[in-house]
């Protein structure tokens, strides 16, 4: 059996990762792979993977995920880890984690066993550079130095429905700066698929481009 | 042939598994809580009150009638019970932020009256529910979602010490005790003596459990256990700190 | 701290509750107090991750009374300092909001409704209008603002400092839980560079100089002995608010100079309301809306004008007939007949309001 996929989608509030780790998901399962998308959302109960489940699941991926419903103690709440995320490493196949955000970063690893020693980990920080915190080159370096261990780049700088390829061609430039001085790859630029006539297959920093359609915009709660 | 472990028997079948996090500590401390009511037999004398944050997870856990209060008003919510029907074991069960902070002064006020209520709360050193903001009992230099640089504790004080607090104003007949999930012989047994002495009507109960909360520590389960055996019981002393019929001292 | 948080102008894709932190620190805010609450976490996060790099202090108190009090407290001794909430947390606020109100205290509260009453959900509702509104045992004479969007979210946030300080009326920015969540692009600014001129807070208490010797004690209080005080400090407030009110208040009008059909509705669910018009407007409908901006001061004459002129109104809100009842007092007289659309707790959308109008066709 050739290589798992394990992928860790990590970075600041709203940056873009769960959008990026069902689009990913869904690509694997398109090359005909077997995928399973967990959620690891657990400060916000907002806007996480749970409302679109059955879709995915409709769509061939498995997912790790409460169903809004279930998870009683939405009263005040709702970020509860669901038990199987703990053992989510022993499942076959390639494995996206959608990891909310959170002041101690990548650390939420800790929460899946095994995470730390698993060979074939990828931690992946999501930087939009539209986010006021992670705007410039000097605060992405600090952001991502802060958040312990990153094995990539992704870079998916938007500005929700006023995206232009102004916005695109910036926020890659800006980010292979801050990828060059980290000395960390950058390891696509996600665009909407709407882009796809105005942008080619890689961005003005020669990075590949990964086209996504948007999902999260259904998952408000 | 390995041997089941058996559900206490106050433990509500219909409404397991329970939806708390793998790792955390509440179930350990309501399974202590629930083979004591087994033992005494008194399930259909409690009311269990349990307030906002993870605590609330417990509304539907027991074969106990059970109340969901507001955040911080379990405690007057199981006075109030207790005032009108003396026959009623009341125990109110919160968190560090439920008991320490919004409840603070209900804490306070039902020690100082020696309301004969057992108060129970589970201190994993921040706010769970919400995503993880500093509690009173966070510790120094503990990053938070509203400590993001570490606990300062000249702006913000040291870790609260709830049973010390309720032992200097509790009464002659209150019990007052901290114990520890990562001894759970001992935990039963404060538990027990705890309630026991509500249900004799001796005093006021009250019990400080240090849990585990391994989602918000962002910890593997190695970690989990060091920070509550190690660096938690830096701040936290275990044992009992108030027996009726014992001296203040010891 | 001589740079400024935010430096001419840049466009942004943020959170509701991430632009209400930007903006007070954009309005020169220098002090928040909070206490944890689904949904307006996030201005906490964010202000303390925010804080330190610009001079700014926060403290997490033990309960939203405090968080009231404190921030109160803030500002008596001459600062910027605000405070979020929702739900249980606002209807504990409403004792220092009180105090507030009495004391004419330029205190600025950002409330994130969510569902009601009681702890209910976190997640979204127009519940906390009255309360907001009219709250505590008061004659809600206060400074409340509905916004609909992230970039009123921002625009209001920086517009209740300088309400508050140049008023003194507890100040309100009243947005949901939507809005707080909800990710959409946003124009962050420095007010001073758009020509906002920014009001100067100044010590309520300690004033320069050595009390009894260089300058009158203050002496400040918010009770009275006897039924004649009261009654002349209350009309001496309520003065003071008819003389602001038509210098604060503000609303938008959607089509209704000539509406058969006159939506009314609030914040976030204005947005539907304007989806609606759009759209009847294109099928030939007479159909129009209007949006109250400031919920206190209320746009009565504004809004009589309209209602009067229309066949029929619809009001539309989250929540059951809090809304409604502020139109129904405003418009009193007026005879147009009155269609409620009812959802408490939950989302309006635009298919929705359009199908209600339509039935008034």
């Amino acid at each position: 059996m050739d290589i798992p996929i394990v992928e860790a989608y990590i970075g600041e509030y709203a940056s873009g990762k769960s959008e990026n780790a069902v689009n990913r998901a869904l690509w694997l399962k398109n090359q005909g792979r077997k995928v399973t998308l967990a959620d690891l959302d657990i400060v916000e109960p907002f806007y996480t993977l749970r409302p679109i489940k059955k879709k995915l699941e409709e769509m061939g991926i498995e997912v790790m995920a409460w169903e809004s419903r279930k998870t009683m103690g939405l009263g005040e709440t709702g970020n509860i880890i669901k038990p199987e995320l703990r053992w989510v490493l022993k499942r076959p196949g390639d494995l996206i984690l959608d990891v909310g955000y959170g002041v101690e970063g990548a650390k939420t690893l800790n929460l899946v066993h095994g995470a730390y020693d698993n060979p074939y980990l990828k931690i992946y920080a999501v930087i939009n550079v539209s986010r006021p915190m992670t705007s410039t080159v000097p605060d992405i370096v600090e952001y991502i130095k802060y958040l312990g261990r990153v094995d990539g780049i992704i870079n998916n700088t938007h500005l929700g429905d006023e995206t232009d390829i102004e916005v695109i061609q910036n926020g890659a430039k800006i980010v292979n700066e801050a990828s060059q001085e980290l000395k960390i790859p950058v390891i696509f630029t996600s665009v909407e698929k709407h882009h796809q006539d105005i942008l080619g297959n890689r961005d003005c920093a020669g990075n590949p481009v990964f086209y996504i359609q948007r999902f999260m915009s259904e998952t408000f709660w | 042939m390995s041997i089941q472990p058996q559900m206490p028997k106050s433990w509500c079948l219909e409404t397991k598994p329970h939806k708390f996090c793998p790792g955390c500590g509440h179930p350990m401390l309501l399974k202590a809580l629930g083979e004591v009511i087994d033992e005494f037999e008194i399930a259909d004398k409690v009311v269990f009150g349990c307030d906002i944050g993870c605590s609330l997870l417990a509304w539907d856990f027991f074969n106990v009638d059970t109340i969901q209060t507001h955040h911080g008003r379990t405690t007057p919510v199981i006075v109030g019970i207790k005032r009108a029907d003396e026959e009623v074991i009341g125990i109110a069960y919160m968190g560090d932020g439920g008991g320490y902070a919004i409840g603070s002064q209900h804490l306070v006020n039902a020690a100082a009256r020696n309301d004969k209520v057992f108060v129970l709360l589970a201190n994993n050193t921040q706010y769970g529910m919400t995503g993880g903001q500093m509690a009173p009992t966070t510790l120094p230099g503990q990053k938070t979602e509203t400590s993001p640089y570490g606990r300062d504790v000249e702006a913000t004080g040291p870790p609260f010490q709830g049973p010390e607090m309720v032992t200097a104003i509790s009464q002659e007949g209150a019990y007052v005790a901290r114990a520890t999930v990562a001894n759970p012989r001992q935990l039963k047994k404060i538990i027990k003596r705890a309630v026991e002495n509500v249900k004799e009507g001796r005093g006021f109960s009250f019990v400080e459990v240090l849990s585990l909360c391994p989602t918000n520590w962002r910890t593997n389960a190695e970690q989990t256990w060091k920070f509550v055996e190690d660096d938690m019981a830096k701040y936290f002393k275990i044992g009992e700190l108030k027996v009726p019929g014992e001296s203040k001292e010891g | 701290m001589a740079a400024k948080p935010i430096e001419g102008e840049k466009k942004v894709f943020v959170t509701g509750n991430e632009a209400t932190a930007w903006a007070a620190l954009a309005a020169g805010a220098d002090i928040m107090y909070g206490y944890p609450i689904t949904p307006q976490n996030e201005i906490m996060h964010y202000w303390t991750r925010l804080a330190p790099k610009h001079g700014k202090k926060f403290l997490q108190t033990e309960d939203e009374i405090s968080a009231g009090f404190t921030c109160l407290g803030g500002v008596f001794s001459g600062k910027k300092a605000f405070t979020a909430t929702a739900g249980p947390g606002n209807t504990l606020m409403q004792e220092p909001m009180s105090m507030a109100e009495m004391m004419r205290v330029p205190a600025v509260f950002v409330i994130c409704q969510r569902g009601g009453p009681s702890t209910a959900t976190v997640i979204y509702s127009q519940q906390e209008t009255t309360l907001t509104c009219f709250g505590g045992n008061g004659e809600g004479l206060r400074i409340v603002y509905s916004t609909e969007s992230h970039q009123e979210l921002f625009d209001y946030t920086i517009k209740a400092f300088n309400t508050a300080w140049k008023y003194r009326f507890p100040t309100f920015v009243l947005g949901d839980g939507y809005q707080s969540k909800m990710r959409e692009s946003l124009v962050m600014y420095d007010p001073e560079a758009r020509g906002i001129e920014m009001v100067k807070p100044e010590p309520i208490v300690r004033k320069p100089g050595i009390p009894g010797v260089d300058r009158k004690p203050i002496h400040l209080r918010n009770t009275y002995n006897m039924e004649d005080e009261l009654y002349d400090a209350v009309m001496d407030i309520v003065n003071d608010f008819k003389k602001m009110s038509p210098e604060v208040v503000e609303y938008a009008t959607f089509d209704c100079e000539d509406a058969d059909v006159l939506i009314l509705a609030h914040g976030v669910v204005s947005r539907a309301a304007q989806g609606a018009v759009k759209q009847l407007r294109e099928e030939g409908l007479k159909v129009g809306h209007f949006r109250p901006i400031t919920l206190r001061p209320f746009p009565q004459e504004e809004l009589k004008k309209y209602a009067k002129k229309a066949k029929n109104i619809l009001v539309v809100e989250s929540a059951y007939g809090q809304f409604d009842k502020m139109v129904k007092e405003n418009i009193y007289g007026v005879s147009t007949p009155i269609k409620q659309y009812f959802r408490p707790g939950e989302g309006i959308t635009v298919e929705e309001v359009v199908q209600e109008a339509k039935e008034l066709i």
